[in-house]
């Protein structure tokens, strides 16, 4: 009896790994590999959008997706306009909310009384579901009703209402300030990490070396930081281009296409105009820039943050 | 002169100084901070107020002008409404559900296999880990077409189940694709700084691998385990493309969509918008104020390892 209860637990123990692993790796091959797969399979088919006939078309979808006769003679006008936009977007947010982020986590980093509570402050913002925030930052740049306007007229900035989401330019403004809105508390975050690991004393040797603040950061934090700084806008950048709900629920693109970013663009080929073969064309150049910029960012930075 | 000396004495311990030669420039350093700081803080939080006290505005009262900041008459009818006239017990119930059972299954799952990571040298050990790297940088968007078609006609179960599409278990296999890898990694993070010699201590004491997994390493991974709920939970409670892409009706949708729902075309029903948003980041303002210590070291864990 107890010898076969100890058979048993010496089989459960010899199988350890693979009863602790297996689900885990089951689950992501059918919910990750599966689907990343299907992706590549449908983005060599059209797909009639209103008979729903499926014909194969091979590499059609990429070529219409991305050549055409737009700059450069080559590549398709609609292609390059979205992608200046997500530049803009992206790089307009991510370097603001990195600045703003920065200063904020050297501020937090110093030893104040109630730094939790604002640490819990700051954080807020990015726990929020993304929509609501969408929509209330859609609010405050209401024409009419909206608080920014309210604030600038009663301040006399402005003398009359200005209609933020229905011009090219202030509707992308207000799409960044709510993205930087959103995610600067993520890079707090990260970079305050950075900046506790940062040896208390080597601040103390470079202020009596009379080391002056500017090289005090580049020389002592900035090392310590790398990491931090690398893992904070890979997943900034990455989140950018791929998220799709402020977009969607602040703008949808518009006015016109002025703020039609690749995320809402595959939505919308996908989705709203039901032709899914162009939305996964669509989905499989994002799925090779975003794996493109991790490698870059990643070479550039010469370590992976993932040290496995 | 005694009197002005005592009121620095307390302005410096407030600031927590303990030697006078700090003074003045570290205090002043510090009222810059706590300036910024507050300004900071104040202009993140006031779009939150904006729509808090929108929410508690009568629906009529909203378009009125000049937009006021304090509301006059404040009140709950918009909260009542949107329970009265929508389905926002369902709304909210879809989101509890879904966000429930997500949560459980990655943080069982993403255990496990963290600590199996973190202390198994087996074959393809690295291989399988960089792969579950590479999993989470998968854009989730990029993959709306196949989950699509996967959840309309599930393939090898899809006689048994049928359709997927509009029900919540569509929206739990979708948030754990979200959710996995990244558990993986803040609990093989978390288990890697947990000391060996507790394994070996649970051996020597006669435990079998399991018993000293369940008995001794999960105690000690109670942090780790609750940072990992906190981030899944709030990830898939505010989940909005997906819900967006395989929902259609109450009997699935979340609410995010059902806070999406308020805007009809170009007109929207910002009162009520605004109650609806609010009991949708109730549970991230909560998180927040309760479990901060949590969401951030369980970011930092998924994010930076240390």
């Amino acid at each position: 009896m107890s010898t076969s209860s100890q058979g048993i637990r010496r089989t459960l123990d010899r199988l350890f790994v693979p009863l602790t692993l297996g689900p885990t790796l089951l689950w992501i091959a059918a919910i990750i590999v599966y689907p990343t797969l299907q992706l590549f399979w449908s983005s060599l088919f059209f797909v009639d959008p209103i008979t729903g006939q499926r014909s194969f078309v091979g590499l059609a979808n990429f070529t219409d997706l991305l050549l055409g006769d737009g700059p450069f003679g080559v590549l398709n006008a609609e292609f390059a306009n979205f992608t200046w936009n997500t530049i803009v977007y992206v790089g307009f947010s991510v370097s603001i909310s990195f600045l703003l982020g920065l200063g904020i986590a050297t501020l937090l980093d110093k030893d104040l009384k109630g730094r939790g509570w604002l640490r819990t402050a700051v954080i807020v913002p990015w726990i929020l579901p993304y929509v609501m925030s969408g929509l209330m930052w859609r609010w405050m740049f209401q024409t009419q009703y909206g608080a920014i306007n309210a604030v600038l007229l009663r301040l006399d900035v402005i003398a009359e209402r200005i209609a933020f989401l229905s011009d090219g330019t202030l509707a992308m403004m207000a799409l960044i300030i709510a993205d930087v809105w959103v995610f600067t508390p993520f890079i707090i975050i990260i970079l305050l990490a950075g900046l506790q690991n940062v040896p208390e004393q080597l601040y103390d040797a470079a202020e009596v070396d009379g080391a002056s603040r500017w090289s005090r950061f580049w020389n002592v934090t900035y090392p310590f930081l790398k990491p931090s700084i690398l893992v904070a806008l890979t997943i900034r950048i990455i989140f950018d281009i791929r998220a799709l709900d402020l977009v969607w629920v602040m703008t949808q693109g518009g006015p016109g296409k002025a703020t039609e970013v690749w995320a809402s663009w595959l939505y919308r080929t996908a989705m709203v105009f039901n032709t899914p073969g162009q939305g996964a064309a669509l989905g499989v150049v994002l799925l090779a820039v975003t794996f493109a910029i991790v490698a870059v960012l990643y070479s550039v930075f010469g370590e992976s943050p993932y040290e496995t | 002169m005694s009197t002005k000396t005592s009121y620095l004495d307390r302005l410096q311990d407030s600031f927590g100084l303990d030697t006078d030669n700090e003074w003045p420039s570290v205090v002043r350093e510090r009222l810059v901070a706590y300036g910024l700081l507050g300004l900071y803080v104040f202009v993140v939080w006031f779009p939150i107020y904006y729509i808090f006290i929108t929410s508690l505005k009568p629906s009529g009262a909203v378009i009125n002008l000049p937009v006021t900041f304090f509301p006059t008459e404040p009140t709950i009818s918009n909260y009542v409404e949107i329970f009265a006239n929508r389905p926002f017990e369902l709304y909210t119930f879809n989101s509890l559900v879904v966000a429930s059972v997500t949560t459980v299954v990655v943080v069982s799952l993403g255990t496990v296999s963290g600590y199996t990571f973190s202390r198994y040298d087996f074959l393809g050990n690295k291989a399988l880990l960089l792969s579950i790297v590479a999993a989470r940088m998968i854009p989730p968007i990029a993959l709306i077409v196949p989950f699509f078609a996967i959840m309309s006609d599930p393939p090898l179960v899809g006689g048994l189940t049928g359709s997927l599409y509009d029900t919540k278990v569509a929206l739990i296999l979708t948030y754990t694709f979200f959710n996995l890898p990244f558990a993986v990694w803040i609990m093989k993070n978390y288990f890697d700084g947990v000391p060996e010699s507790l394994d070996e201590q649970a051996k020597v004491d006669g435990c079998s691998t399991w018993e000293g997994f369940v008995k001794i390493i999960l105690p000690v991974a109670k942090p780790g385990i609750a940072a990992t709920a906190i981030l899944a939970f709030i990830f898939s409670w505010n989940e909005f493309v997906f819900a967006l892409v395989l929902t259609s009706s109450e009997q699935a949708q979340t609410l995010p969509i059902a806070v999406s729902l308020f805007v009809a075309d170009d007109f929207v029903d910002w009162a009520h918008l605004a109650a609806g948003g609010m009991i949708a980041a109730l549970p991230g303002i909560l998180f927040g104020l309760f479990f901060q210590r949590y969401i951030v070291s369980g970011l930092t864990q998924g994010a930076v390892k240390e």
